[in-house]
């Protein structure tokens, strides 16, 4: 048996202690930092206004944001965080930001993001989290399933004038079986309407840390990976939005598959 | 348009944008139970029945209460009459 295999039989024979270990440690942290975050956001939230005279979701999406890089820290002993193509390709949001969706942490996952002032497009479920529905509402998070398309488009717009992004999980669900479900075309209708530029952001690993239906965690390696922006503009009516999401999906699936195959 | 037309029109949109199977696509299909179509994908229909009509919805509240294929095609034949 060649070193190589050694090392893989017997960090596979280590996975349950590992995954059971990561669990027992993480699930407190993640309530123990929520809390102290709970308890600390009057004080950031004043400084920022006094400080930086942010309106209020923009500080509450720097707030968030903050929260994300916390729990990056708290996971890193189990797991390991990389992005790619930040410094090449995102230069000037704001942007429609869609993502692929394999696990609840992805959203927490986005404080890899080199800027903060991002609203999330998102079904009506996570506002009934009650230790985070008051800081979404704030940060003025989408609500796709109460405001239907009128109001999405109509909110999202709003944020994109102020100078946010929207960020949008466009399967709707989180996959059960890896592969990319439908995309929906809610994101790139507002795109088009907008004209801002789609960045499509693919992410892997999650689905190894915390898939649907486990209630347990696993060591993980995760990547985040952006894309070239894509200009509205480059897609012709009529349809101009479906051919986008087409388009989008279709990169997006090449690019995970490269992701995951480890090229 | 004929009704007929149109509803091959809806039955075609809705196949494409959905990606489902055009043989479960008959009148009497619950858009959840039988076609899996939830909440979120509702917000999409009215994407699709808007661009394939080039009409307006502007009833988003009627779109959510409909529970069947068929009810989607009597709600499109009636905005088509009422525009003629």
């Amino acid at each position: 048996m060649d070193k190589t295999c050694t090392i893989e039989f017997s960090l596979e024979k280590k996975l349950p202690f590992l995954s059971c270990l990561m669990t027992l440690y993480a699930y407190p942290m993640i309530v123990i930092l929520t809390i102290a975050g709970i308890l600390v956001f009057p004080f950031l939230f004043t400084a920022y206004k006094v400080v930086m005279r942010w309106t209020h979701d923009r500080i509450m999406r720097a707030l968030i944001w903050l929260y994300g890089r916390c729990w990056i820290a708290v996971m890193s002993p189990f797991v390991r965080f990389r992005r790619q193509g930040f410094d090449k390709y995102v230069v000037s949001p704001p942007y429609v930001i869609v993502v692929n969706h394999y696990s609840f942490f992805d959203t927490y996952c986005m404080a890899l993001l080199p800027f903060h002032n991002v609203a999330f497009a998102v079904r009506a479920w996570p506002f009934k989290m009650l230790w985070y529905a008051p800081f979404m509402r704030l940060a003025r998070y989408l609500n796709v399933e109460d405001l239907k398309l009128t109001g999405t488009l109509s909110a999202g717009a709003e944020v994109i004038k102020s100078g946010g992004s929207v960020l949008f999980f466009p399967e709707g669900h989180r996959s059960r079986d890896g592969r990319l479900q439908r995309f929906s075309s809610v994101p790139f209708e507002l795109a088009c309407e907008t004209g801002i530029k789609v960045l499509p952001l693919c992410i892997t690993g999650t689905d190894v840390l915390f898939p649907p239906g486990r209630l347990s965690m696993r060591p993980a390696k995760i990547c985040l990976k952006a894309l070239p922006p894509i200009d509205p503009p480059d897609f012709e009516e009529p349809n101009g939005h479906m051919k986008l999401r087409k388009h989008v999906k279709d990169l997006m699936a090449k690019t995970i598959a490269a992701m995951q195959a480890g090229q | 348009m004929t009704d007929q037309e149109a509803i091959e029109l809806i039955n075609t949109s809705l196949t494409e944008e959905f990606e489902l199977d055009m043989t479960r696509m008959v009148p009497q299909a619950h858009l959840r139970d039988d076609l899996g179509l939830d909440s979120l994908d509702r917000v999409d229909m009215v994407i699709v029945l808007q661009n394939a009509f080039k009409f307006k919805i502007r009833e988003e509240e009627t779109i959510r209460g409909i529970q069947t294929l068929g009810e989607i095609h009597a709600y499109v034949l009636a905005k088509l009459r009422a525009a003629q």
